[in-house]
């Protein structure tokens, strides 16, 4: 089955990407099923960044690559019209899912009969004002919890198509980037939002991964790894700091709790780490990861051509479908934990989840979801049909 | 009555020292709390208002101070750690003051305190918060915020006078399913730690009542929920006894080391 999954994977590409994309959409899914406890187990347990700083990470990367192709070729209008369709795709799913949001709230809470116990409960937006709720929804103003990576998603392609024409002045486009983001950070500037002050995610900040991602996946590997040559001491004081931040952080989330007290002055700057405004400390951490993942990873990796990879790898090239179904299958998984615990239903949790996620991305490839409609265009484009 | 209350301070930071742990943990079956929520930081303000003979409590919090489903006001936890706590630590006398209410924030219940801390000089402030963040998706940079900026000036203005004890929200498969509350959550034990304040975890502690299938209000038969939720509230107001029992304690040994030549 595994060959048969492998034989439906698109060469040609840098499959870390996808395989670190799919890891990633994998740990969203987990992360997305509170209450799993392989929830225990991911990124966000034992670094600054979790799978969002990765995804949108990797959402450039890809985007860089394909878009930038497209631009050269057929120009700026064409390729913004091709990111405002991909716009309008998220969006009109980001609406599908906020719908079955709603229902899986509504068929727990029946389930529950949780009448007065959470009397809070009672108030989130959506039951005080559910019309109200519905326009909001549409302006992406109003974001229920886990329904917030999407509407950045949109936001940030947006502005991706706006910025298109300065893909090839990656000095200019990543210094318009870190001019927003700082704007975005020391002048308070988000999006509005009508439940709270902002959005989960600001935009405006986390556009900056974004755009590394695309100059990053513009810019030729050999040049890249010049720019930033392997060195073996800058590696071992990467992985102590990564360490140390691991340590850090789990020490004073649960020491406490058996009986050592964090100092004052580390859990201040901790808890200033924030997620909303992407804090530089998220940044760094996320593009120390790439830097030794793809150095430990060389592209040419055997078992990442092989059938076991291929299933992770297949998930990171059909992006768009798999997060959207991991969202959908999360709330599957939240109401199955909801109403039973215990290991098996954990189990039944993660293997089902992890095979129908693998499942959307082989009917994806096999239809031709995201890679057919690129592929018979793009190809004139790419080095090896370019030399002969 | 001075004088009394001078007589009795020795005797009562004596007996707080000398209390085997397992005479405060003297609770019916049911309610033993996992031992890694019970984990109490010294409460200075509280050993020395204590061994004055009155310790001044103040609530604040959300709905669940204010009834959550119990039977009455009586039953709810504030009520309830008043007479567990006071029955406890007499002759010293506890008493208790309740602010907050249904759909209030981390941001309302600082201004409360701001207000209210002045005129009630607690010794002790228990602020419940983080359940009406979560429900409502409210900024968890807000209200991590709130509680550092009134920590602080509550250091400012009572010094090591107020022990500060944040509460995080109560154990709900509903609630987890449908509500970011892990960042909340963890939001909040940053800023405990952050601020010097201590965090006692009922979530934590539900969650273990529910999975040890001890105290589960989420599925009791509906018939008899007021009673569980009345038993909650009860065994909710008995573990916050035992942990501020165990940080008077620490307390009363960090004192009694200090006094030591």
């Amino acid at each position: 089955m595994l060959n048969s999954i492998h034989a439906l994977v698109r060469p040609g590409r840098d499959l870390r990407v996808d395989f670190i994309r799919g890891l990633a959409l994998w740990f969203i899914f987990i992360d997305h099923t509170p209450g799993n406890l392989l929830g225990q187990m991911t990124l966000r347990n034992v670094a600054f960044c979790d799978a969002t700083e990765g995804f949108v990470l990797l959402a450039g990367y890809a985007a860089g690559i394909a878009y930038g192709r497209l631009m050269e070729r057929e120009g700026w209008a064409h390729a913004a019209a091709r990111v405002a369709g991909r716009v309008g795709t998220l969006y009109v799913a980001h609406i599908f899912l906020f719908v079955v949001f709603t229902a899986q709230v509504g068929y727990s809470a029946a389930a529950l009969d949780q009448a007065a116990y959470l009397d809070e409960l009672q108030l989130d937006p959506f039951g005080q004002e559910p019309y109200r709720a519905m326009l909001e929804a549409l302006l992406l103003r109003y974001q229920p919890a886990f329904l917030d990576i999407l509407p950045l998603y949109i936001v940030v392609l947006a502005m991706f198509a706006v910025a298109l024409p300065l893909i090839n002045r990656p000095g200019w486009l990543l210094g318009g980037s870190i001019a927003l983001y700082a704007a975005a950070r020391l002048l308070d500037w988000e999006p509005p939002s009508w439940t709270g002050s902002a959005w989960f995610f600001n935009p405006l900040a986390w556009q900056l991964l974004f755009a590394i991602g695309v100059v990053m996946g513009r810019t030729d590997p050999q040049a890249l790894a010049r720019r930033f040559p392997w060195s073996r001491w800058l590696a071992a004081l990467a992985v102590l700091l990564l360490l140390a931040a691991a340590v850090t952080l789990n020490l004073t989330w649960h020491g406490p709790a058996r009986g050592w007290e964090p100092p004052e002055w580390l859990a201040s700057w901790l808890a200033g780490v924030d997620k909303t405004g992407l804090h530089p400390v998220r940044v760094a951490s996320v593009l120390v990861m790439a830097w030794l993942v793809a150095h430990w990873l060389p592209a040419g990796a055997r078992w990442l051509n092989g059938p076991p990879a291929a299933p992770f790898v297949l998930m990171g090239q059909q992006g768009l479908a798999v997060f959207c179904a991991g969202i959908f299958l999360s709330f599957l998984g939240r109401i199955a934990l909801e109403l039973a615990s215990g290991g098996w239903v954990q189990a039944a949790v993660n293997l089902a989840g992890l095979a129908a996620l693998v499942a959307v991305a082989v009917v994806s490839a096999w239809y031709g979801g995201e890679g057919k409609r690129r592929r018979a265009p793009a190809l004139p484009a790419t080095p090896q049909a370019a030399t002969p | 009555m001075a004088r009394l209350r001078d007589t009795l301070r020795p005797a009562l930071v004596l007996a707080a020292l000398l209390l085997p742990p397992g005479l405060a943990r003297a609770e019916p079956a049911g309610c033993s709390a996992p031992p890694e929520a019970m984990e109490a930081a010294p409460l200075p303000g509280s050993v020395a208002a204590l061994s004055r003979g009155a310790l001044r409590v103040m609530v604040v919090g959300s709905a669940s101070t204010h009834g959550g489903g119990t039977s009455g006001p009586a039953a709810t936890w504030p009520e309830r750690l008043d007479k567990v706590l006071g029955a406890h630590v007499a002759p010293a006398t506890v008493q208790v003051s309740v602010f907050g209410g249904r759909g209030t924030t981390a941001a309302d219940h600082a201004r409360i305190i701001a207000e209210e801390a002045p005129r009630l000089r607690p010794h002790l402030i228990i602020w419940q918060l983080g359940t009406v963040e979560a429900a409502r998706g409210l900024s968890p940079d807000e209200m991590v915020e709130a509680v550092q900026d009134s920590v602080a000036r509550l250091r400012a203005s009572r010094g090591e006078r107020t022990d500060v004890v944040l509460v995080d929200p109560q154990f709900s498969r509903f609630f987890r399913a449908n509500a970011d509350v892990e960042t909340y959550r963890d939001r909040l034990r940053l800023a405990a730690a952050a601020s010097g304040a201590q965090l006692f975890s009922r979530w934590t502690i539900m969650r273990h009542w529910a999975e040890t299938e001890r105290l589960d209000l989420e599925r009791a038969p509906r018939a008899s929920r007021t009673a569980v939720a009345d038993q909650l509230h009860d065994c909710l107001a008995r573990a916050l006894t035992q942990f501020i029992l165990q940080g008077t304690l620490r307390g009363a040994r960090d004192r009694a080391g200090g006094e030591r030549p």
